[in-house]
């Protein structure tokens, strides 16, 4: 089941539109990547999820049916610019906005506690957020974003700002919340943890949806017939044959072997690779070499511009 | 549900205020300061004329104006006759009169000098000068009619007039009323109710200001109505402005009673009344609520219809300010680029407070009477005029057509508050803004 769908959902702002019929589904329970270069209507389409602006057109089911605003109680959202009530004291603010997303006092007040407790953080409570160093206000804002425990999460650029050992734990929480059964839509430009992190992803490009899907599958899709070869020794004869029959990408020279990057022509398969090369060297490792994220985010994006160059803001 | 998170904002906007130490001080300090601008000159004016006694003694070689000057509580008249020179010394030697007139007899006309040691009041030049023109004439008259002392008595007894200021009211009641003290009270209502408004509505301001420039609005809108938060933040900073007033109206009291104690305990009380312009202001130190009594023979308008327009038009006042304030806060980035979308709200309030002095000595002119009756600027010119009343059919309309801006003010700030909020990093030209208003 998807917790979240989106049907041509239009957007336009007084001189510019920021969504172009963007339809995409969310399924329950997974880690769901939002990417797209800066201003290609990321933010309005997460605005929109939030109900915080609505579409001019399109719809927005949530669950099933189409979202409506006491919604906002199973929704936790951490935006890009973050902020917190400079003078207001840290667990007071925690326990306030909790409250605006419709959780009582009480649990508030208990949640809070054991999440302050969990995190070693107790003796912050009482103080001003603005006498909190950055990380410690990141990390007060990211416990008010879950203290009310919501299905449906949204991280936007959750990362940016936080050192090592913070994303690290940052990472756990996501980790964890997906393990509770959360769904989380994470919105970064940091290719390297879309990887690591997420299972589906959508790429959001001059106002339009350019592609989505499963992460594995749209890597599969993306590939391009790139092997990578480690055999035992280095043959003139192996050397040459591969030069002939396929195309070597790159060489690298181990101590006790080397390993070569290979991109197959068109009309040749892994199998026929293996068997050029068994016949005269020993093989340690075969394998295929999927492309990044980062590549196919760089390609899709510059292929999509070059292809409607007359939008580019 | 909803109303529920009205409710979570105003209380979080109301404590946070309240329990600011700006807060308490300016709440403690202001009567104070009130009561002191109430009772320190009072006090200082009694203690200055008590101690400054005059006692003068008169040489009158004309021999018309003995017994003649009038004894007041401040300056005393001896007579005695003889050699100025010699008495002259005499009286400053064992300084027993502080200063000496000499009223030559000289048939050309009257002529007198007055011979004094250290400083004797301003006041006393004009005061003697004017006794004895009266005198003198009076002699002269009564010389010329041959009538006896006391027959002229009579006759001025008689002649005496007095002109009584009194103003009808629609309902034919009249009234005795002293224009000064309108004049003066409609004063201090206008810059009263300016500074409220103007000091709650810049919190408004600030306060939207602040949400959006510490981006914590993102996080707020996600769970709350932009409007929710918007009521919220201005119904929460009214209330402590209300809180404000209650305790300053409680303070004051209070504190003006406890001024008035003492006042009493130290003074005669028809000393006070006559020095007091015949006891309008004297009621000060009867410390209680016939101060009000008191104070309102000399009005137009009842206290309590003052205190209750001025409740509506601090109200309504501070609401279209406040919305308006917010329109800008949610536009700008800063404070100091948010006075470009305020100046053309704040110029016909500061016209507003330029002309209270104009309007306050002409309350039914026909400025008094505009500046009424325009929404920016009625709060304030409507309650500089009321002391001095003012139609019934006046002030309804006024109310009227404030009220209706009013709710203009909130459409105009719904449709703008919403956008602004969100946007960072540009201000938006007039135009955008206009389109803003055009887009449902």
């Amino acid at each position: 089941m998807n917790i979240i769908e989106v049907h041509e959902v239009t957007k336009r702002y007084s001189n510019h539109l920021a969504l172009d019929r963007v339809s995409l589904s969310v399924p329950e329970g997974v880690v769901f990547g939002l990417l797209g270069p800066n201003g290609a209507g990321k933010t309005t389409l997460i605005r929109i999820l939030n109900q915080i602006t609505f579409p001019d057109s399109g719809s927005v089911y949530f669950k099933g049916r189409p979202i409506e605003a006491d919604d906002v109680r199973q929704i936790g959202y951490l935006p890009e610019e973050r902020g917190l009530y400079k003078k207001m004291k840290a667990g007071e603010q925690a326990i306030y906005l909790a409250q605006l997303k419709g959780l009582d006092r009480e649990t508030a007040f208990k949640r809070l506690r054991k999440k302050f407790q969990q995190y070693d953080i107790l003796d912050w409570w009482n103080r001003p957020v603005e006498e909190l160093s950055k990380g410690m206000q990141q990390k007060v804002q990211f416990i008010t974003t879950i203290l009310h425990e919501p299905s449906f999460l949204i991280l936007d650029e959750p990362f940016s700002g936080f050192d090592p050992i913070n994303t690290n734990l940052l990472k756990e929480e996501i980790h964890n919340l997906k393990k509770q059964g959360a769904t989380i839509i994470l919105s970064t430009h940091n290719m390297a943890s879309v990887e690591e992190i997420c299972d589906e992803i959508a790429l959001i490009n001059q106002s339009q949806k350019i592609l989505e899907g499963n992460l594995y599958d749209i890597k599969t899709q993306f590939k391009k017939n790139v092997f990578s070869l480690e055999i035992g020794g280095e043959t003139t004869e192996v050397t040459q044959m591969l030069a002939e029959q396929f195309e070597v990408l790159a060489t690298n020279r181990l101590p006790h072997s080397v390993q070569y990057t290979i991109h197959l022509p068109e009309g040749k398969c892994a199998n026929d690779l293996l068997a050029a090369v068994m016949p005269y060297v020993n093989i340690l490792s075969f394998n295929e070499i999927l492309p990044t994220m980062n590549e196919i985010f760089i390609e899709q994006v510059e292929s999509f511009n070059q292809a409607h160059p007359h939008e580019q803001q | 549900m909803s109303n529920n998170k009205t409710l979570l904002i105003i209380a979080r906007e109301y404590i946070t205020r309240v329990r600011k130490k700006s807060f308490i001080i300016i709440t403690i300090l202001m009567p104070i300061l009130i009561a002191a601008l109430i009772a320190l000159p009072t006090l200082l004016v009694l203690h200055s004329e008590q101690s400054q006694h005059t006692s003068v003694l008169v040489v009158d070689d004309t021999e018309i104006f003995i017994n003649g000057f009038e004894n007041t509580d401040n300056v005393n008249f001896s007579y005695i006759s003889g050699n100025v020179d010699q008495l002259k010394k005499e009286a400053f030697e064992d300084e027993k009169y502080d200063c000496v007139l000499h009223i030559l007899d000289n048939s050309a006309g009257l002529r007198s000098n007055l011979y004094y040691r250290e400083h004797i009041p301003t006041t006393l030049q004009s005061s003697l000068e004017g006794q004895m023109d009266e005198i003198f004439f009076n002699k002269m008259l009564q010389d010329s009619l041959h009538i006896t002392p006391d027959r002229f008595a009579k006759l001025q007894e008689l002649t005496k007039s007095s002109v009584t200021t009194i103003q009808v009211d629609d309902e034919g009641v009249e009234r005795e009323n002293i224009a000064e003290m309108n004049e003066i009270v409609g004063m201090m209502c206008g810059f009263f109710i300016y500074f409220v408004i103007i000091i709650f509505a810049s919190q408004v301001l600030r306060g939207v200001l602040e949400e959006k420039t510490n981006r914590i609005v993102e996080v707020l809108v996600s769970s709350v109505k932009p409007m929710q938060l918007l009521v919220g933040k201005i119904v929460g900073i009214a209330l402590v402005g209300i809180t404000q007033f209650l305790i300053w109206i409680v303070l004051t009291f209070g504190l003006v009673s406890v001024a008035g104690l003492f006042v009493k305990g130290n003074i005669v009380p028809e000393e006070m009344a006559e020095m007091t312009d015949g006891g309008s202001m004297g009621a000060i130190n009867n410390a209680d609520f016939s101060v009000f009594q008191k104070i309102n023979e000399y009005f137009s308008f009842s206290f309590s219809e003052i205190i209750l327009c001025f409740f509506f038009f601090f109200v309504v006042g501070y609401l279209i300010y406040a919305t308006l304030y917010a329109a800008t806060g949610s536009v700008v980035d800063n404070e100091s680029d948010s006075q470009q979308y305020t100046m053309p709200v704040t110029i016909p309030l500061i016209l507003a407070i330029i002309l209270i002095p104009t309007i306050a000595t002409n309350p039914s002119g026909q400025l008094a009477f505009w500046f009424s009756m325009i929404p920016l600027t009625s709060p304030i010119t409507m309650m500089v005029r009321l002391p001095a009343g003012v139609p019934f059919w006046q002030l309804l309309t006024s109310m009227g057509v404030a009220l209706l801006f009013l709710l203009f003010c909130i459409w105009f700030v719904a449709k703008i508050y919403r956008v602004g909020i969100l946007m960072y990093g540009k201000k938006p030209s007039w135009r955008e803004i206009f389109k803003w208003l055009r887009k449902a």
